[in-house]
């Protein structure tokens, strides 16, 4: 269990989430196990010594968006509600816990948020988040918060601007400092076209870490995947992209064998991706700045209530394709594979980019970068131009 | 609730006491608890009670919440019983004003319980005794759903089904034949009442919520997934994984598998999607004769269990199982004992003929009609009976999984995979992954799946749902549809509490941890390597080891038993 503990505080030390030494975790066997700072890991402890789950993290995020959203919430507010399909599919709301809130016990206070949702935000503390299964699901509960909390601050900034003390100094830091440009400089990839399934399996291994090394997705989000020949190779579902040795599910395209049901739940998306363009790689994640832009449309007056489902318009970010359509059977899949075949790469509203390589993987991530990164510049620009 | 006195012929409408409700939901745990004065009866005793209950998700627009748990004593397995249904009996039921009906005592004469919104009467059923289910429910069909024994049940057969007029099945632990026992044939119910709905809102937001989920799920609606393909959707995994069992578990990969794969069944048969009601996966599929095509599991034993991989015979076994209200599992796991046992495995040829026999206790079908336990045993080969407590085993093999292993052991009602349900997360990933060759953790996960699903069978929901959803919306779905507030972790101390007294149950009936075990094929013999894994004999010790901490996180002594004897008085 302690491997455990300190595998998930080094990643999320190496995905740049939580703040240099600032994680703590705790995990429940038949014994209570704890580590990492000692304010944080008895936090973490004593919270989940009032759950009945086998682990809680609680860490301070590296950047102070968390903090920032609850101190804008209005004073009654319960819980904020980032409009990213990560938050709308799997979290539904963040709770809000105050330091008023916390001057008692501070960890019934969280533990009892905890028992209805995956994870919290206190204030003065950070991100608190539980794992019901596994000690592995708050790490990636974790994730998540820290996920939807930076979508959703980077859009309300560009909508409301900065309405604390002390916030825009902090954006200036993240902006100037924080923020490293996205670049596949450095890494190597197989040219294909691939054949051999040790090859395809190999490569999309290395590929699926290159993306998490070079920020261009969080651990857990997205998935990746390969054709050759008449097989989809295709991460699995629930897999981590740079842990993906035994998670890769070979699928045969005249669908004769059922084999495949642990794959992502992208794969319809996958395969028709595959049908409409004669691509062979596929990258799929869901970089920030991106998911944040999908979600920052200027149409006026508009009829569509629900645009992350029934939006039916093609928008263009540049030369991105922004598309509607919900996770696995719920319309991604038909949306993406007719605009994706032109420029090779597409944005889901609220949710993250495709992009597709013709022989190999290295266009495909190449592309996803420069989607990413010009998504950060047109971000930035609108910041200003609204300064 | 309604208590039918079977003796006496007089029925009786009685409040449940909200407070019992808040305490145990409804369905399983509701069953359990009205158990509670005359858990140590035999099955047989006409005093045992069967209880059909319904959960507080039953009758509205929940997704997947129209079931049924039935809940008395196991002559099988000597163990407290529980089996959900879905179908359309739980809604009508509801429909008919009732959360449950408690039937005691035995009927001088073989009896129907007609049930509706305006009140029961038992009629005569001399008729229907004899009949198979699918006459029974055609008999029936006129007075709403139908839950009906067959022949089996009549006869005793130690693993007969209820089952209902739409094809599912209360299976697995012989409720059929307490039924019989009692000279009940069948129930039917009907009613046109609505049930209200507190907070619309909240429920609609919630259910939302849980469909959203549900099409993100690749196992739900996934390409390749249950909605598809229905269960058999498995059979290519579990093959691919190593972990089918095969010619009663001696090995993990059947070569003929390909036969009677979800795809095959699709070209073969058709497999049109059916539904219980208000469910939208509609995992159960249709023959386009009107059949209904087997599950996984069926497929599977009478299959790779038996060394066959002729796909018409497997759905004839299964034709005829569920005609003769006979569990599928373990009649196919017994052929499969008894196969092994005399040294060859009954041909594709004969198996129809058997499970006849089988039903009719006829011939060498008395002995098998007793499940795999009894019949190794009369066989002087008890250890050919891949059986925990009497209940034979499904078709995951624990070698290649040791989560499910562990919960194979602990099951309040024998060897069975659904009270933990470790396949989600050990081999279809949901909601996370866990390392299915490790014991690492197991101990604490079965624990929370146990009570959490304790607590799905109370709402009564399907388990199916839980491969998409969590009880996080279903707490809402609750909280929604009662305006009571509800979380996960209340819910998961109500299976908790659920849990704890199914085993207070068994243990005031005689087991112990000695019946908290696997056979022991499990750690001697290796599974089917290949193709880079590795199948190995589950390490007895680590075994052991992970029961033991199993034990005290749920509070228990080092050998299973409870610290004191005042459990029952200290629960609501």
């Amino acid at each position: 269990m302690r491997s455990l503990i300190r595998k998930y505080a080094g990643k999320l030390h190496r995905d740049r989430s939580v703040a240099d030494g600032r994680v703590g975790i705790a995990a429940l066997d038949d014994v209570m196990i704890s580590e990492g700072a000692p304010d944080l890991s008895r936090l973490a402890a004593d919270v989940l010594s009032r759950l009945s789950c086998p682990g809680v993290v609680a860490a301070s995020p590296s950047l102070p968006f968390a903090e920032f959203l609850l101190r804008r919430a209005n004073a009654g507010a319960e819980a904020i509600v980032p409009l990213d399909t990560e938050t709308r599919t799997f979290l539904h709301d963040i709770p809000i816990v105050r330091r008023e809130e916390l001057a008692g016990d501070p960890a019934g206070a969280i533990a009892a948020l905890l028992s209805g949702r995956k994870g919290v935000i206190a204030e003065g503390v950070g991100i608190v988040a539980s794992g019901p299964v596994t000690l592995e699901q708050a790490y990636i509960h974790y994730s998540s918060v820290f996920h939807a909390c930076h979508v959703k601050y980077i859009l309300d900034v560009l909508r409301e601007g900065f309405l604390l003390p002390g916030e825009e100094e902090a954006f200036r830091a993240f902006r100037e400092t924080f923020l490293r440009p996205l670049t596949a400089e450095g890494l190597s990839f197989r040219a294909g076209p691939l054949d051999a399934p040790e090859e395809v399996l190999s490569e999309i291994r290395a590929v699926g870490r290159h993306t998490v090394e070079r920020g261009l997705v969080d651990s857990f989000f997205g998935n990746i995947s390969y054709r050759a020949g008449d097989t989809i190779y295709i991460s699995q579902t629930a897999a981590s992209l740079d842990e993906l040795s035994g998670c890769i599910d070979p699928v045969p395209t005249d669908n004769r064998s059922t084999a495949g049901i642990t794959a992502s739940s992208e794969l319809p998306a996958h395969r028709r991706i595959y049908e409409a363009t004669g691509a062979r790689a596929i990258l799929h994640g869901h970089p920030k700045f991106a998911v944040a832009m999908s979600m920052s449309c200027d149409v006026k007056d508009c009829p569509v209530e629900d645009c992350w489902k029934d939006c039916t318009r093609v928008r263009m970010l540049g030369d991105t394709p922004v598309v509607a359509g919900e996770i696995g059977a719920g319309g991604l899949a038909v949306r993406v594979p007719p605009v994706i075949g032109g420029p090779g790469k597409a944005i889901v509203y609220g949710h993250g980019v495709f992009t597709t390589g013709r022989d190999g993987f290295e266009e495909a991530f190449r592309s996803m970068a420069d989607v990413e990164n010009r998504c950060r510049e047109e971000y930035f620009r609108r910041l200003d131009a609204r300064a | 609730m309604l208590v039918v006195d079977l003796s006496s012929g007089r029925t009786l409408r009685e409040e449940i006491p909200p407070e019992r409700l808040r305490a145990y939901l409804g369905g399983r745990g509701l069953g359990v608890r009205l158990l509670r004065e005359r858990h140590t009866l035999s099955p047989f005793d006409p005093a045992m009670p069967v209880v059909f209950a319904v959960g507080p998700l039953c009758g509205t627009p929940a997704p997947t919440s129209a079931r049924l748990s039935v809940v008395s004593r196991s002559p099988l397995t000597g163990t407290v019983y529980d089996c959900s249904a879905g179908g359309r009996f739980a809604w009508r039921l509801r429909a008919a004003g009732l959360l449950a009906i408690l039937v005691e005592g035995r009927s001088p004469r073989p009896v129907v319980l007609a049930v509706t919104s305006a009140g029961e009467e038992l009629l005569p059923a001399e008729g229907l005794w004899a009949k198979t289910v699918g006459e029974t429910a055609r008999a029936l069909s006129d007075r709403g759903s139908v839950a009906a024994i067959g022949p089996a049940g009549e006869n005793g057969v130690l693993f007969s089904n209820v089952m209902m007029g739409e094809g599912n099945a209360v299976g697995r632990g012989g409720l059929g034949a307490v039924l019989g026992k009692k000279n009940l044939k069948a129930v039917t119910v009907d009613g046109d009442r609505t049930v209200p709905i507190a907070d619309r809102e909240r429920f609609d937001r919630a259910r939302a919520d849980v469909l959203r989920l549900f099409r993100a799920s690749p196992v739900i609606f996934g390409e390749f997934g249950i909605s598809g393909y229905g269960t058999p959707a498995l059979v290519d995994l579990m093959r691919r994984r190593r972990m089918a069992p095969t010619e009663n578990f001696r090995h993990t990969v059947f070569d003929g598998a390909e036969a009677y794969s979800g795809p095959a069944i699709r070209a073969a048969y058709g497999a049109e999607k059916e539904g219980c009601f208000g469910c939208p996966i509609r995992c159960r599929k249709r023959a386009s004769d009107g059949r209904s095509l087997p599950e996984y599991e069926t497929v599977s034993h009478f299959g790779a269990l038996n060394g066959i991989s002729d796909l018409h015979a497997i759905v004839r076994s299964n034709d005829a199982c569920n005609d003769l209200g006979m569990d599928t599992i373990s009649a196919a796991a017994t052929l499969s004992a008894w196969g092994e046992a005399r040294g060859r495995f009954p041909s594709p040829e004969e198996i129809v003929t058997l499970l006849h026999d089988i039903a009719h206790r006829r011939g060498e079908g008395d002995l098998l009609a007793e499940g795999s336990r009894r019949v190794a045993e009369a066989l002087g080969k008890p250890e050919l009976s891949m059986s925990v407590k009497s209940l034979e085993l499904p078709a995951y093999d624990p070698r290649g999984a040791y989560g499910m292993a562990l919960a194979y052991a602990t099951s309040n009602r024998g060897g069975c995979h659904l009270p933990a349900y470790s396949i989600s997360h050990e081999i279809l990933r949901k909601p996370v992954a866990s390392d299915r060759f490790s014991f690492s953790g197991k101990a604490r996960m079965i624990k929370i799946a146990e009570d959490a699903n304790a607590a799905v069978d109370s709402l009564v929901a399907c388990r199916f749902a839980f491969l998409g959803a969590s009880l996080e919306e279903y707490a809402e779905l609750l909280a929604g549809a009662t305006g009571e507030h509800r979380d996960p972790k209340s819910l998961e101390e109500i299976g908790e509490r659920i849990w704890l007294t199914e085993r207070f149950y068994n243990a005031r009936n005689g087991f112990t941890r000695a019946d908290d075990d696997l056979p022991a094929r499990f750690f001697t013999e290796a599974g089917t390597e290949g193709e880079g894994i590795d199948v190995p004999p589950i390490d007895r010790a680590r075994f052991g080891e992970e029961l033991t901490k199993y034990y005290r996180i749920r509070g228990l002594r080092d050998d299973g038993s409870f610290p004191d004897d005042g459990f029952l008085e200290r629960q609501p």
